[in-house]
């Protein structure tokens, strides 16, 4: 009795979308137990995403202090303060001020780079990728 | 399922991370719940939903499961509740009449993107979905996912020999419908 059944079903004629059962059970179990596995094929960045995080934030504190006693001071005597270059005023205030934050930054990502076993090559490369010049990051300091 | 129970390890898992070993339930049955949904609710994003449903409910009453002996009919239970659950909202929003419900799967079925059977397939889901709701729910548990009645009994709360019975007129009626159209 069960020859017609059996001569048709063979072949399963519903289909799902592409890493269909990898998506669901992420946002299954992101929804129920709160773990968010990590995704494919962003390891490096995430791996990086600290280094570059650290270089962006030292850059904008110069950037915005050197701006922001500029703009405090335009239309005062300037001749009352020193005169200073970009590059003078982060190396000798923001590394006073960053230096703390930095070597504390550091000391996780050094102890997080050893964990995950980057070397410095593995950095640099990632900025390749990204098409970050870091000699503009030192530029900008 | 056999004397010895295959979900031992999840259910010692659970005992002691009980995130992890809801981890591990995931991913060893959100297959098989899947295409049991799916060939009730027959549309992908229906199936969907009452997939992620079913796990949502899972884990709210997982604390009360560790008393029950089997995980997998457990699910299967929670699987097939909340895929009628989909039915029935899915109708009522259409405003489809019990009567009504095989062609609205037909047509469902036909114009879904992610239907992809030629036309002895077709036939074959339209045969299943002409069976009243609990014996195509019969039918597809014992053909399609080989269950024993024993664990089925506990799925549906059914007496073993009620669903045999079932089963068997299910083939019958299916057979007739592709023979003779």
């Amino acid at each position: 009795m069960m020859k017609e059944i059996k001569s048709i079903s063979g072949k399963n004629p519903f289909k799902v979308p592409d890493n269909y059962f990898e998506e669901v059970n992420r946002k299954i179990i992101s929804s129920t137990t709160g773990f968010v596995p990590e995704k494919k094929g962003s390891g490096l960045y995430r791996k990086l995403r600290p280094y570059l995080s650290a270089a962006a934030s030292v850059a904008i504190l110069a950037v915005l202090s050197y701006t922001t006693i500029n703009f405090y001071t335009s239309g005062r005597n300037r001749s009352e303060l020193p005169e200073l270059t970009l590059s003078e005023f982060s190396e000798n205030y923001l590394n006073e001020i960053d230096l703390l934050t930095l070597e504390e930054k550091a000391g996780s990502i050094d102890a997080e780079a050893a964990r995950m076993n980057l070397t410095s090559n593995d950095i640099v490369d990632y900025f390749v990728l990204e098409n970050i010049d870091i000699n503009e990051i030192y530029t900008q300091l | 399922m056999g004397d010895k129970n295959p979900d031992n390890d999840i259910l010692e898992l659970l005992k002691t991370d009980i995130n992890k070993g809801f981890r591990l339930v995931v991913e060893r049955y959100s297959s098989k719940l899947y295409w049991h949904i799916r060939r009730l609710v027959i549309l992908h994003e229906d199936a969907d939903d009452a997939l992620q449903n079913t796990f949502v409910s899972a884990w709210r009453n997982i604390g009360n499961f560790r008393n029950e002996s089997s995980m997998y009919t457990w699910l299967y239970a929670i699987a097939t509740n909340e895929s009628l659950a989909i039915i029935n909202k899915r109708t009522k929003n259409a405003a489809v009449s019990l009567d009504d419900l095989e062609s609205y799967f037909a047509n469902s079925l036909e114009g879904s993107t992610w239907f992809d059977g030629d036309e002895a397939q077709v036939k074959l889901q339209n045969a299943i979905l002409q069976l009243p709701e609990k014996q195509r729910i019969v039918f597809n548990l014992k053909y399609f996912d080989e269950m024993t009645y024993e664990d089925m009994s506990k799925v549906l709360n059914t007496s073993v020999g009620a669903l045999k019975a079932s089963y068997h007129h299910a083939v019958k009626k299916i057979e007739d419908f592709i023979i003779n159209g």
